[in-house]
Parts: structure tokens; C-alpha cells; sequence
């Protein structure tokens, strides 16, 4: 061990005695390894940023990692028991989600379908009536437009997707509080439903004067919501969030009017520790008769599926990185090979007075390696401050881009390309110097 | 008293491009701690070839080698690195300085090989004793190019003597120097005999060779002993021999140094 440490210290003082004797050379060598390492740092950097771009939008939508996925039918007593079973618990949560438009009455939304605000994507889905679902008698169903809806105006009404949920979403779906404040589900549930819109919605509240009056498909009055404030939650379609208990007063889940789709059905999300919550759900949803076949449920893994998707990416690009490296790693092969050359008597001359092949073997790496972390050093620097002047920019394109710091993971990668392509680079000059017999020292 | 160096019947052979060549056909050779030896030759007789041996910088390919009556003939290579760093100094014709070295770094040089680790501040005492020792301590901070020929012979030396050697090898130290200079480097390396290291200096020049206290001859790839010099250089009743063969480096014409003269070569 002392031996080695030893042994690497004097490689490590001889490499910079030699670095500094050959200045010139070293910047050159250091010239020809800088893209290559740069590309690297660039790539891991960009890799990382895009997955945490990815992994922000697919936790957002899916929910963090761990947490159990549950989609119970619409029927009855599969709601009923769902509902009862999560009464009061707040380590899983139920939502349901339903169309409805706020607005004037009589008229058809600007956004019909609960489309973006600058898409239009026509009359999907259920649009307060565009389209209507007609059975044959023998119970074969269709969709039919309504002509006579389709007279009705466009108004001063915005189409939207309401989620209804018994407890807090946010702890399995982080999404980010943008303006007022996310709902509380301490209080009394008010007759009149609070709302948290997501960004898309809020777009709609400012370029349309729509009044809070909301329509839901099926019920017969119509409540006045709350706008309680406003969230990212990572959906590009207009969405609006409430407490489940406000909601149930003007929507009968699991009893939907909807021949064609069923009763609105639930969703759950039990948190990854909440054993016996999913427990007493199970064993409700067992007593009503709801067994495991008719129930759909998995854990949610977002990381696995993002890095899937990434690994490719990463493949491709460092593939590419690496070659711009290789091209460096050859530059300093070069260069080294023709120091050793100029530098045989030294060789020689360092073996005669004992310095074994090894450590002249180590001086030679030393030097390539050297020179590869200061060209680490200089790329690290530039990246960084390239990330730094785009970051601005980076974080209109993403949020999930805003305020982060230049990953030190990227700078871990530069710093291992720069070593790496050093070592490459070093390793036939290397074994040249290792090579040259001491008699050189007689004969010069 | 077992001797330091002993060589018994060394062979070498050239195993050159066409017909392998006999260099050394059997040297035989002793060394005592303290002593000083010359080793004259003709130029092409294999003296470089010796010394390449003795220093563990080649293995010969018959004979015997030991040191301190330990048979090192087939020694690794890793070994001879850590013998050649704890054992032995070099001296050559050319100083093999690094000129983008202090004359101080030069010398540590033989330090920071890779055989043990010492404190930076051991090195600079160790360095400094050693440029000491030949008198140039003062010019530790200079680089070589503003060194003479002699000061640079002298590091040179200061390298070989850092690590307290106890055998010193030099292959004609003076002869890419004048004949003062020369002087002045032989007596440099003579004083370290006085501190019981052993000194063989193979040489063309007949004086330098009688400042020893052994000559040998380089003829025929074999060593044949020339003469004792008494010490300091005087006569030769010393060894009770007779007077003209102690002076015997005087056979050597002077003419008969290499034509190449290494003088203008370094
Ligand atoms: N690497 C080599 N390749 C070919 N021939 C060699 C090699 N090394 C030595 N020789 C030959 O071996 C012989 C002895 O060489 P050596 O250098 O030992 O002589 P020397 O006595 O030191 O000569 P000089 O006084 O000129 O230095 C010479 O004839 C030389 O040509
Ligand atoms: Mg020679």
C-alpha cells in the first residue's frame, strides 16, 4: 500500500514536471480531447434534464413511484364499498372524473370536447350534447349527433374534465400550487363545490368572462363553484379539481346516466404504506361482490418507464459523444507518442537509476491523464456556464427545467471521459516507455 | 571479507542481425568496498558493455554475478530497478540532465523513482548534501543551460551520490570535458571512495586511470589486470609491483582514443 502511494505520488510529480516542461503540446493535446469531453458532459447533462423533465410530467399524471393503481367499475356497489371503505382515510385516496362546462346556459363551450384553448378538437366525447347515445333494441349502441344541439351557439362557456377525490391527490401526484390555494379537505364539505383549476383551465378564465355556473352531465341543478387557485399538474387539456363529498351532492358515481358508458367509475390510489386501508378496500369491494378479476390494479413505476424510454436516447447519444471522444483520444495518442519519442534518454536514464518499467509506464498515463481532467475542467466550465446563460430559456420550454443547477453528474461524466480518454490515449505511449532498454543511456 | 562485486567467467554475446558476436568471452572481476578501478579498452572492446552488465542494466548470458556474495546472474527485472536504485550510481559521458529541471530537481530525480517515498523536506536535505558533496551546493536553483560542462558532470555525479550508493559506475565521465574540468570530476568521484563506496570508471584517459587504485584492460572480451597504482596516484611500490607496469595505462597510446572524440559528440 505505501509502496503503490508512493509509487503514484511520484508518478503523479513527475507527470506535472513534465506537463509543465511541454506546455505547448499539452494545450494542443488538450485542443484535440475538449469537443469530445465536452459532448459527453452535454449528453449526460441533457440526458438527465430531459428525464427529469419526463419523470416531472409522468409523476404528475401518473403518480410517484410505489403508489398502487386501483380502477373500480361504475356500478353501484363497487363505488359504494370503495367509498365507505376510504371514508376518513387519508393514505388513499378515490376520484372520480367527469366532464362538465362552466358557463352561460345554452350555449355550447368554446372549447367543445374539453379541448386545449388553441386546438379544436371537435365534438368528442361528452360535450353537454352534441352527441347523443342511441340502443337498438337489441342492445347495440351508437353514437348520433344531434342536429338540433348543433344550432345551438357557441357562448360564453368553458368545456373542462372534473376530478372529484376523496383525499388529498397531491400526495401520490406532486402537482405545483401556480396561484391561490389547493383545496382543504378538513372542513365541512360547502354545497358549493371549491375548484382548483390546472393552468390550461385558468387559460380559459382569462380569455373568456365565463359566469360560475357549472353543468354536469346528468344532474339536474346546476352548482356554483369556487375558484379556490390554480395548479400544474402537468395535463395539457383544461382540468379542475374538488373535494369528492362537494362534488357527490350534484354527481351520482357509480349510478351514471350514461347507458353507453356505464356509471362513472372511481379510481384509486393507495399510498405504498398503507397496508391495511388496501386491505379493508379489498375486503369491502370481496363483500359486495366485487372479486379480483373484476378489479384493475397495478403499481405505478414512472421511473422505470421513463428510463426505459431514456436508455435508448442515452445509447444514441452517448454513442456519438463517444466518438467525437475517440477522435480526441487519438489526438493525444499523437501527441504522446512523439513526446516519448523525444523523450527516450530520459527514459533510459530514469530506469538506470532504478525507476522500474511500471511507474515510467504511470508517468506517461499520468500526464495523458492529467491533461484529460484539466480538459475535463475546462469543459465542465464551459458546459456550466453555457447552462447558466440557457437556463432562462430552458425554463420557458419546461418547467421542471426552471432553477435547477448544472447536474453534478454531468461534471462526474466529463470528469470520467476526460480520465477515460487519457487513460486510452496514453496506454500504447505508455507501454513504449516501458519498453526502451537503459543501454540507450550508454549509446546516446 | 566477501567482496562487493564478484564476476566469474561473464559471457556476452551480441545477438545482432546476422552472426552473433562475442563481446565479453569471460570476464572475471572483483570489487572491494572502498576500492577504485579503471577499466581501459579500445573503443568497440565492450567496456560500456561491462558496466551495462555490473549495473544490472543487461543480464549476461553465462558466468556467475554475485553481489555481496549473493548470486544476482538471473535477477528480475524488478529486482535489478530496486538494486540498481539502493546499490548503484551512474555516471556517463553525456550528463542526461533535463533541462526543464533545477539542478536540485535533477538530482531528486533519483529519489522520486518509484523505490520508497520520502518527505519532501528529506529530499531537499538529502539533494542538497549530495550537490554539497561535489561543491556546487549553490547552484541548486539553476537550470542546466546555465550550467558549465563540469558543473553539469557534477550534478550529474550529485545524482548518482544521492542515495548513498555504494558502488559508482562511470562510463568515461570526462570525456566530453577538458582536461581541468576532467581533473576536477575524478577527484569528485575518487572522494567518494574515501566514504568506502566502491568506483569503477572506465576511461581513455592514462591519467585519470592511474588516480585509481586498480587498472584493469579490456582486450579480447576478457579483463586483464594492468597494474596497482599506490594510492593518490604514486608510485606503484605500494602493491610491490614493478614501477612501469603500475603506470601501465601509459601502453594505451593516446592516439588510440576513438576517433568519433566524444568531446565533440556531447
Ligand atoms: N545495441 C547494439 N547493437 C549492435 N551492436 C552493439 C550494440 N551494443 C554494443 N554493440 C557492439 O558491441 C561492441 C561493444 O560495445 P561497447 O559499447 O561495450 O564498447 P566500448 O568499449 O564501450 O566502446 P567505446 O569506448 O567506444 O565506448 C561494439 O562493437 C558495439 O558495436
Ligand atoms: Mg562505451
Amino acid at each position: 500500500m505505501i509502496r503503490l502511494s508512493g509509487r503514484l505520488r511520484s508518478a503523479v510529480i513527475i507527470g506535472l514536471q513534465g506537463i509543465r516542461a511541454r506546455k505547448t503540446r499539452t494545450l494542443l493535446s488538450m485542443i484535440s480531447l475538449f469537443l469530445g469531453v465536452l459532448s459527453v458532459t452535454v449528453v449526460q447533462a441533457a440526458s438527465q434534464m430531459a428525464q427529469r423533465a419526463a419523470l416531472a410530467d409522468v409523476e404528475l399524471i401518473e403518480g410517484i413511484d410505489g403508489t398502487l393503481y386501483m380502477s373500480v367499475e361504475g356500478t353501484p356497489e363497487a363505488t359504494n364499498a370503495t367509498l365507505r371503505s376510504l371514508e376518513g382515510r387519508s393514505d388513499a385516496t378515490a376520484i372520480t372524473q367527469f366532464p362538465a362546462i362552466i358557463g352561460e346556459p345554452n350555449v355550447r363551450p368554446v372549447n367543445e370536447g374539453g379541448s386545449p384553448f388553441d386546438e379544436q378538437w371537435g365534438g368528442w366525447g361528452w360535450s353537454g350534447g352534441s352527441v347523443r347515445i342511441e340502443c337498438d333494441p337489441t342492445g347495440y349502441c351508437y353514437e348520433v349527433i344531434d342536429e338540433q344541439y348543433l344550432q345551438t351557439p357557441i357562448g360564453a362557456a368553458i368545456e373542462l374534465r372534473v376530478v372529484g377525490m376523496s383525499a388529498d391527490i397531491r400526495q401520490f401526484r406532486p402537482f405545483r400550487l401556480v396561484a391561490g390555494q389547493w383545496l382543504d379537505f378538513s372542513t365541512d364539505p360547502s354545497y358549493s363545490p371549491g375548484l382548483v383549476l390546472n393552468r390550461e383551465a385558468a387559460k380559459g378564465f382569462e380569455m373568456y368572462r365565463v359566469p360560475a355556473e357549472m353543468r354536469i352531465m346528468g344532474a339536474s341543478d346546476n352548482p356554483t363553484p369556487r375558484i379556490l387557485g390554480v395548479v400544474e399538474d402537468g395535463q395539457r387539456i383544461p382540468m379542475a379539481y374538488g373535494r369528492l363529498d362537494e362534488l357527490l351532492n350534484w354527481v351520482n358515481v357509480g349510478a351514471g346516466p350514461d347507458p353507453y358508458y356505464g356509471g362513472i367509475g372511481l379510481e384509486v390510489l393507495v399510498a405504498p404504506d398503507a397496508t391495511e386501508t388496501l386491505q379493508v378496500l379489498r375486503a369491502n369491494l370481496a363483500a359486495a361482490g366485487i372479486g379480483e378479476d373484476r378489479l384493475y390494479v397495478r403499481i405505478i413505476d414512472s421511473r422505470r418507464q421513463v428510463e426505459q424510454v431514456m436508455l435508448i436516447l442515452r445509447v444514441v447519444f452517448f454513442g456519438m459523444a463517444g466518438l467525437v471522444l475517440l477522435i480526441g483520444v487519438a489526438g493525444i495518442l499523437n501527441v504522446t507518442l512523439a513526446t516519448v519519442g523525444e523523450r527516450v534518454e530520459e527514459f533510459a536514464l530514469r530506469r538506470a537509476v532504478g525507476t522500474p518499467r511500471m511507474l515510467l509506464a504511470g508517468i506517461v498515463l499520468a500526464e495523458t491523464m492529467i491533461t484529460g481532467l484539466f480538459t475535463a475542467a475546462a469543459a465542465i466550465g464551459f458546459a456550466a456556464l453555457v447552462f447558466k446563460v440557457a437556463g432562462p430559456i430552458l425554463a420557458e420550454v419546461h418547467y421542471s427545467l426552471a432553477a435547477g443547477s448544472f447536474p453534478w453528474e454531468a461534471a462526474l461524466a466529463g470528469i470520467i471521459a476526460g480520465l477515460f480518454a487519457g487513460l486510452l490515449g496514453g496506454l500504447i505511449p505508455a507501454v513504449r516507455a516501458a519498453r526502451i532498454p537503459i543501454a540507450s543511456v550508454m549509446r546516446a | 571479507m566477501t567482496p562487493l562485486v564478484q564476476l566469474i567467467g561473464l559471457t556476452k554475446t551480441l545477438r545482432g542481425q546476422e552472426q552473433p558476436r562475442p563481446i565479453l568471452t569471460g570476464v572475471d572481476f572483483t570489487l572491494h568496498s572502498g576500492e577504485s578501478v579503471a577499466i581501459l579498452g579500445r573503443s568497440g572492446s565492450g567496456k560500456s558493455t561491462l558496466l551495462s552488465l555490473i549495473g544490472l542494466f543487461d543480464r549476461p548470458d553465462g558466468g556467475q554475478y554475485l553481489l555481496d556474495g549473493q548470486d544476482i546472474t538471473r535477477i528480475s527485472d524488478g529486482k535489478a530497478a530496486a538494486l540498481r536504485s539502493a546499490q548503484f550510481g551512474f555516471v556517463f559521458q553525456r550528463f542526461f540532465l533535463l533541462k526543464h529541471l533545477t539542478a536540485a530537481q535533477n538530482v531528486a530525480m533519483a529519489l522520486v523513482n518509484g523505490q520508497g517515498w520520502l518527505p519532501r523536506r528529506q529530499r531537499r536535505e538529502k539533494v542538497l548534501a549530495a550537490l554539497d558533496q561535489v561543491g556546487i551546493a549553490h547552484l541548486a536553483k539553476h537550470r542546466p543551460a546555465r550550467l558549465s560542462g563540469g558543473e553539469q558532470q557534477r550534478v550529474a555525479i550529485a545524482r548518482a551520490l544521492v542515495r548513498e550508493p555504494r558502488i559508482i559506475l562511470a562510463d568515461e565521465p570526462t570525456g566530453a570535458l577538458d582536461t581541468e574540468t576532467g581533473n576536477l570530476v575524478v577527484d569528485a568521484l575518487r572522494a567518494t571512495t574515501e566514504r568506502g563506496c566502491a568506483l569503477v570508471l572506465v576511461t581513455h584517459d592514462a591519467d585519470h586511470a592511474a588516480r585509481m587504485g586498480r587498472v584493469m584492460r579490456l582486450r579480447d572480451g576478457v579483463l586483464h589486470p594492468e597494474g596497482v597504482n599506490a594510492p593518490f596516484g604514486g608510485a606503484a611500490e605500494w602493491a610491490g609491483l614493478p614501477s612501469d607496469q603500475a603506470g601501465g595505462s601509459s601502453h594505451e597510446p593516446r592516439h588510440a582514443r576513438p576517433a568519433e572524440s566524444e568531446g565533440v559528440r556531447a
